[in-house]
């Protein structure tokens, strides 16, 4: 292909998707390479009676498990916690959970607040009106007024149910005096934008084959196409080009046949998440430009890997609470132990979300909280503990650190020969008072609820779903990799899209901020855009 | 008996030890576990073939022990995990065991998506909404 685009996006995943419609939409010629396929949901496994098992290979979190030919592997010998993303058009929201909270103001006032880590150079106001668009635009299934958060405009569509342990929960946190909220989910309740509604059958970690769960195949791409978009599935991008002033002028990719390409582009915005994008950036060293990595004159590209540690606290109840079904996504929320207090041996915090817990093998065997038993006594566990139990997911707030990070591996390469991302990562001692304490309360919680049963699975490693911070967002280029508008301060034609810019992580998923944001840096562009530099 | 069909009679027999009847459940072999579901389990699972001949080898159905698994764990993980896997994955697939159980599988469900609107109206948010506030301001 030898033609020029107006702008370039590697990845389709969240943020590639939703850049892609608002930049075709505002008139741009938009190519994306993206190295996976669009999902078949005809193939999720969700419907079938061995769905638990296709989760455990085939349908695994982890491209280091599923092995695809699309996945790249992942280093992660020296890490704590192993990175989860799934490579296809709508990237990791084919088997996200579909939890959509927002940062809250205190989450981009670190620094001036607690006296860690950084502030964001931008704030919770700027945020705002993109989180209410992209709340349309992804179709967010909430209750506006939570009490936890400024007051914001109502969720497009109401609260997916709580269930039965829902509202056990919630009625326990009345009895403590504590927070709760019916979570937001990117998730229907009601038909909307011609998706189909949530039924709740509770496998949404392994794609929704009803739809109902968001993801930019079905929210963005085909807007994104219909307004011009071409999106190039099988296209492994291998390196960043830059031409002699040190703008970038496209990539350079790998079709599935070896074969490589180069795509021209007055623009290049990188979406392949906060570890994909590293190592783009990273396989994008050149002697002459840019010797570290492009973009990498702060040495920061790569580093302040931030993960979210994850803990389960789960419960049982002595009767049926119908414990596999319903949204994985959650039920309900809490921010009561969110915000920083002075009485804790931690700053900072972490939110809870509840969930079910599974069909009768995580049970057995369990990936979270549980014991496996056999025998006779096998039997009885089951009887105690089978559609008895709802588990607290506690995501804590991970500081960045620089010794957390992402690097070329210089031994391991992928299928098609280039260097895979080595993962260094330590949940610190910090992050674990913190988990600790954030384990008991929500003990306490289970317990108020009338649970009898209490197992916690504490900073479990098979959890890296959260990927942010390689190439943080700041005013200063000596400290940061992007400035406020995500644009490269060493390469003004190169955009961050991802999780990479987050400067701090919070305690929230980040998809709902990641999405928000990708829509206000395309947005800046296309209203900027005759004032881009681009190259000759 | 062919060679397969010896390994797979081992494993029959190491199941029912695994998984007896008990607690008003049947045992593995009761609901036939291993020889209806075995191919279906490692048609997904092709990984755990090796493993799990090495435990069927390893583990002698005569002097099998509950014991003795959770012995193995420490001596062969991954085989010990392929046995483990597979035998709980055939049994669970049993339409008997899941009835059983009380699990219909993960099925799909209809409910009123407005239903919320009672709960708020019954007050289950009130004493949340009376505290006001809880997030700290930001410059
Ligand atoms: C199991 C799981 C559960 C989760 N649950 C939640 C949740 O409940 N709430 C929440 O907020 N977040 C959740 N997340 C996180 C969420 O999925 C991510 O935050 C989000 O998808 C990140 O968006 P992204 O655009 O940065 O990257 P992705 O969505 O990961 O997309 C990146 C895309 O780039 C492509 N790519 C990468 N490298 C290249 C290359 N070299 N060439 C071409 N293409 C490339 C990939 O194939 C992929 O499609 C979850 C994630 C997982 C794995
Ligand atoms: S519970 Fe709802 S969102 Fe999850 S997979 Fe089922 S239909 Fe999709």
């Amino acid at each position: 292909m030898t033609d020029r685009a107006d702008a370039l996006i590697v990845g389709a995943g969240a943020s590639g998707g939703v850049a892609a419609r608002r930049l075709a939409e505002g008139g741009l010629d938009v190519v994306c390479l993206e190295q996976g396929d669009w999902p078949d949901r005809s193939a999720f496994p969700g419907t079938r009676p061995d769905w638990e098992l296709a989760i455990r290979r085939r349908w695994a979190l982890s491209p280091n498990v599923r092995r695809l030919p699309e996945d790249y592997p992942v280093n992660h010998d020296d890490s704590d916690i192993e990175p989860l993303m799934y490579n296809a058009v709508g990237g990791s929201m084919i088997i996200y959970a579909g939890t959509w909270p927002r940062m809250l103001p205190s989450d981009l006032r670190v620094r001036t607040l607690d006296g860690v880590a950084d502030d964001w150079p931008i704030c919770y106001d700027d945020l705002v009106p993109y989180y209410d668009a992209i709340d349309r635009e992804i179709g967010v299934s909430g209750l506006a007024g939570d009490p936890a958060y400024p007051p914001h405009a109502d969720y497009p569509l109401p609260p997916l149910p709580l269930g039965i342990a829902g509202r056990r929960v919630a009625e326990g946190h009345n009895r403590l005096g504590w927070h709760w909220w019916p979570e937001p989910n990117a998730i229907l309740s009601a038909p909307y934008d011609g998706r189909r509604p949530c039924v709740q059958r509770g496998v949404c970690t392994s794609g929704c084959a009803e739809g109902a769960k968001a993801s930019t195949d079905m929210t963005h791409w085909p807007r994104a196409i219909t307004a011009g978009a071409r999106l190039i599935t099988g296209a492994r991008v291998n390196r960043i080009t830059v031409g002699a002033g040190g703008l970038a002028t496209g990539a350079t990719w790998l079709d599935r046949d070896g074969v490589e390409h180069h795509q021209r582009a007055d623009v290049v915005l990188l979406a392949a998440n906060a570890v994909g994008s590293a190592r783009l950036l990273l396989l994008s060293a050149d002697d002459r430009h840019c010797p570290d990595g492009l973009a990498n004159s702060s040495g920061l590209v790569g580093r302040r890997l931030m993960m979210h540690p994850f803990s389960v606290v789960t419960g049982w109840w002595d009767d049926q609470v119908e414990g596999w079904q319903g949204q994985f996504g959650a039920s309900v929320t809490t921010y009561e132990f969110y915000e920083t207090d002075p009485d804790r041996d931690f700053v900072r915090g972490a939110k809870w979300a509840l969930s079910p817990v599974g069909g009768p093998l995580n049970h057995i065997l369990p990936m979270r909280a549980g014991n496996e038993v056999w025998g006779a006594d096998h039997h009885a566990l089951m009887a105690r503990t089978f559609g008895r139990g709802a588990s607290w997911a506690i995501f804590g707030e991970d500081l960045p650190e620089e010794s957390n990070r992402v690097e070329l591996d210089p031994d391991r390469t992928d299928g098609d020969g280039i260097p895979v991302p080595r993962m260094h990562y330590r949940i610190s001692e910090h992050s674990r008072r913190l988990m600790a304490f954030h384990e008991a309360r929500a003990a306490e919680s289970l317990e108020a609820s009338g649970c009898g049963d209490i197992g916690t699975a504490s900073m479990i490693p098979y959890s890296g779903w959260h990927l942010m911070g390689t190439a943080r967002m700041g005013a200063d280029p000596a400290t940061s990799v992007v400035n406020d508008r995500q644009q490269a301060h060493d390469v003004a034609n190169l955009y961050l899209l991802d999780g990479s810019v987050f400067v701090t992580s919070s305690g929230v998923n980040p998809t709902c901020t990641i999405t928000a944001l990708a829509l206000r840096t395309a947005d800046l562009l296309v209203r900027s855009r005759r004032r881009q530099e681009v190259p000759a | 008996m062919s060679a397969a069909a010896l390994e797979a009679e081992r494993l029959r027999r190491l199941a029912d030890v695994m998984l007896p009847a008990a607690h008003g459940m049947p045992s593995a072999g009761d609901v036939s576990a291993i020889a209806a579901y075995l191919e279906r389990v490692l048609a997904w699972r092709d990984d755990l073939r090796a493993p799990l001949a090495r435990a069927v080898a390893d583990l002698d159905p005569e002097s099998f022990t509950v014991e003795r698994l959770a012995a193995y764990h420490g001596i062969d993980e991954e085989a010990y995990v392929a046995l483990t896997t597979v035998v709980a994955a055939c049994y669970y697939l049993s339409p008997v065991v899941r009835e059983r159980i009380g699990y219909p599988g993960q099925v799909a469900k209809t409910y009123d998506a407005f239903a919320y609107t009672a709960w708020v109206a019954e007050g289950l948010l009130d004493p949340v909404m009376e505290r006001g506030p809880i997030y700290r301001e930001a410059p």
